[in-house]
């Protein structure tokens, strides 16, 4: 029978310190807001927006806020963090597992949105890197490491993002898309059109949905003109739960050169594609094996965190 | 030269070839600085690499011999980067600079690191494509620092930094090992550490190979210009542009004094005036005409003078000939100059734009302001003469005085220009010891021998004094209302 976790929700940096260092001198592992660890450390109740910048675009928060929650804030200033992965996860689970949504095609993924984090590693140091303003290039990017590392590394406490404007509307193309062979000129026609989507999603096999946002002049031309060069059609917007439900659904990830779309589609019977990324959701599990060099220089970073292996991932 | 510079220009010569080693002190010396030029290191020896086996030969030598290494592109880092280290190697990339395919399809373009900034751009630009980040040194700068440097410059507002536009590396790891981060797909697993190696300048080893994304042209670009009675009232445009909701792609600010500097030297036809606006829109024309119209409404409200729409090209390359010509028009009003780069969010512009003003008066220089306002970039062009006694010391602090100014308000060190040599001892400004300590974990994790470019980017005790300079609490962090980051 396995034995049951402690269970902590620190609500500072420092309870969460204190917590890691006495769990580390018992000789306890420690599991991040997930089960697996002798204590669990959860961050149920570091869920705070510190700061909600308006004019500066910008806002600082605790991991345990869920997006939805950090939204209805920034929606009082007519603002977004645009970062849309399936489902409603914290921002310290977007962090952790490097997650992101169609919006990634325009405005990047965690990675492209984080401008600072603090973290605790597992021997109770607090330490912050990065900042609060859109532009900096002062010392290591501790928020991009952070970024997948699926708390091996040290809990995120606080991470500040860049936010965008949010649009007046927000609208959804289709242009049914059934052939691989077809795949690549309808791509190539919607580049030549140069529209600035907000997502471009192949739900694959089926349709390729675009996602238009902006005032309602500019979204209807743009609407139009895809109507015009691609015969694409205005469908509802929950296009997107559909894509968001496929992402989540999916048992692997593909990674591919873009130019490469039609050998995927060859191969892969259904799947949730976004062809400018490169990325292909799969319901297959699908084993990508990272290379030695990059193992090792995994491990020894590690290494460098969590000597005492206090964390398990 | 030493015994052991003699070891290992040998060995250096035998494993590259004549043609790939540099030993001559005369021929050194042009490897002595970089951009930073006020800090000279004539190196122990450079090697010309021609290849990623090159790169890797290189750095296996530096640890046979055990000295450390300094990679180099074009040399026009502003905060001492590419600075040699005596005894040391430095490793010259200018020598990869091919285009190693163009993938349209792919919309990326894949490099050696000694490719120009604008080359990129130059060679997809035929099929509609350019590359997004555009330091001011584009002409000359090389793609692999601007990976060193996460290198930024004016459109960077609306399109980000290299960080964001790098999909892939090839790099050489301080054990001459060779590491691939990423590839033409955006998918990864693990950390970032494509992420973490862009902009760690050049302390985790050497990029040999690059991705990049290109970006579709926008159909349409207008550039508009606005005069100001004062800098604030041109902020105060900025900010009001950020409010309704239109992103542009660049928005700079020049004062008068860099003004009339900018317009001796190219003759750009700016206003007279304080302050001068530059706002840059691109996308659909539809997009574009409505947020001009948005644009101009702010300028009107806000009584702006000279409101100017570039009319061409032509007239459109002419409004940023001045601003990218900036630093260098300096030179006609002042002997010598010295750039800073600070940041302060958006919303403290003011206060701190006055506040240079304050020390620009104290110390007796004067300070011309240049700046990419979207995003809170400063570049405080602080004037002095070196043949005055004493002056340059003056220059000096009062940059470094902007800096805390900068870091008070809640800003950073840099936004563009990068630590380097020139700002580590700065560092302690805005990171705790805690901050710096994990810092160097991770540094250790990449190179444990300490050999990539030691004495940059982390302040030492050789080169700051045992105690670097302290970390002052910001005032709302000492009353216990805000927390550092």
């Amino acid at each position: 029978m396995q034995s049951v976790s402690e269970r902590v929700e620190p609500q500072t940096a420092e309870d969460a310190s204190l917590a890691l260092r006495e769990a580390g001198s018992a000789g306890m592992t420690v599991s991040l807001d997930r089960p697996g660890g002798d204590l669990v450390l959860s961050t149920a109740r570091l869920n705070r927006v510190l700061e909600h910048e308006a004019t500066d675009l910008t806002c600082v928060v605790e991991p345990g806020i869920r997006l939805s929650e950090l939204d209805a804030v920034l929606a009082r200033h007519g603002q977004r963090l645009a970062l849309d992965p399936p489902g409603d996860p914290t921002v310290g689970e977007c962090i952790n597992e490097a997650m992101s949504g169609p919006r990634r095609h325009l405005f990047g993924a965690v990675r492209d949105l984080i401008l600072g984090v603090t973290v605790v590693l597992a021997d109770g140091t607090i330490a912050s890197s990065g900042g609060k303003v859109v532009k900096n290039v002062a010392g290591y990017d501790l928020a991009k490491l952070f970024c997948g590392a699926q708390g091996t590394l040290g809990l995120v406490v606080r991470a500040a993002f860049r936010l965008h404007p949010r649009p007046e509307t927000i609208s959804t193309f289709a242009v049914d898309l059934a052939r691989p062979r077809d795949a690549r000129p309808l791509l190539t026609a919607l580049t030549t059109l140069n529209l600035p989507l907000g997502a471009l999603d192949l739900l694959w096999p089926g349709r390729l949905i675009g996602l238009v946002e902006g005032s309602a002049r500019v979204a209807q031309a743009q609407l139009d003109a895809a109507a015009q060069a691609l015969g694409a059609r205005q469908v509802d917007n929950d296009a997107w739960e559909r894509s968001s439900e496929r992402q989540r659904q999916a048992a692997g990830v593909v990674a591919f050169a873009p130019s490469d779309l039609a050998e995927v589609l060859q191969s892969e019977p259904m799947a949730l594609i976004r062809p400018s990324l490169g990325v292909a959701y799969v319901e297959r599990p699908i084993d990508s094996p990272q290379s030695p060099g990059l193992l090792h220089l995994q491990g020894r970073i590690r290494e460098q965190f969590d000597p005492g292996r206090v964390l398990v991932g | 030269m030493t015994r052991g510079a003699r070891e290992l220009c040998d060995a250096a010569v035998a494993a590259l070839g004549r043609d790939a080693v540099v030993s001559e002190p005369e021929q050194l010396r042009t490897y002595e600085c970089d951009g930073l030029t006020g800090t000279r290191v004539v190196p122990a020896l450079v090697i010309l690499a021609s290849s990623a086996q090159h790169v890797q030969e290189a750095v296996r030598l530096c640890n046979t011999h055990d000295v450390p290494f300094v990679a180099r592109g074009a040399g026009t880092g502003l905060s001492g980067g590419a600075l040699p280290v005596a005894d040391g190697v430095v490793i010259s990339l200018q020598r990869m600079n091919r285009i190693l395919e163009i993938d349209l399809e792919s919309e990326r373009v894949v490099v050696e690191p000694g490719v120009t900034n604008l080359a990129v751009t130059q060679a997809v630009a035929g099929h509609g494509y350019y590359y997004a980040p555009d330091p001011s040194s584009q002409q000359v700068c090389t793609i692999g620092g601007n990976v060193a440097e996460n290198s930024g410059g004016a459109h960077c507002l609306k399109y980000g930094f290299t960080v964001n536009h790098v999909t892939g590396l090839d790099v050489v790891m301080p054990d001459a090992t060779l590491v691939q981060l990423g590839g033409k797909s955006l998918h990864t697993s693990g950390p970032d550490l494509l992420g973490v190696f862009i902009g760690s300048e050049g302390t985790l080893g050497i990029a040999t190979q690059i991705t990049l994304r290109i970006l579709r042209k926008p159909d349409s670009v207008r550039t508009l210009l606005a005069g100001f009675d004062s800098v604030d009232g041109a902020g105060e445009a900025v900010s009001d542009v950020i409010a309704a909701g239109v992103l542009a792609s660049a928005m700079e600010i020049m004062d008068r004094l860099t003004l009339e500097a900018a317009e001796a030297a190219v003759s750009a036809g700016y206003p007279s005036v304080e302050a001068l606006l530059l706002v840059e829109l691109d996308g659909t024309s539809d997009q574009v005409e409505e947020e001009t119209g948005r644009v101009l409404e702010i300028f009107e409200r806000l009584d702006a003078s000279e409101v100017r729409i570039a009319q061409s090209d032509v007239e459109r390359a002419l409004f940023w000939r001045g601003r990218k010509a900036a630093f260098a028009a300096m030179g006609r009003v002042s002997p010598n100059y010295y750039v800073q780069d600070g940041v302060v969010p958006r919303s403290k512009l003011p206060v701190v734009l006055r506040r240079i003003g304050e020390l620009s008066q104290e110390h007796g220089l004067r300070v011309g302001n240049v700046f990419h306002a979207g995003d809170g970039n400063l570049h405080p062009l602080v004037l002095y003469d070196a043949s005055i006694p004493g002056d340059l010391a003056k220059a000096e602090r009062l940059a470094e005085e902007i800096l805390v100014a900068c870091v008070e308000a809640g800003g950073a060190l840099t936004g563009e220009h990068g630590i380097g040599t020139d700002k580590a001892c700065s560092m302690p400004l805005m990171f705790s010891k805690d901050d710096l300590a994990v810092m160097a974990r991770l540094r250790r994790a990449f190179d444990p021998d300490g050999r990539a470019n030691p004495g940059k980017l982390l302040p030492t005790p050789r080169l700051c004094g045992e105690v670097p300079g302290p970390y002052r609490e910001h005032p709302l962090e000492k009353a216990g209302r805000a927390e550092r980051f």
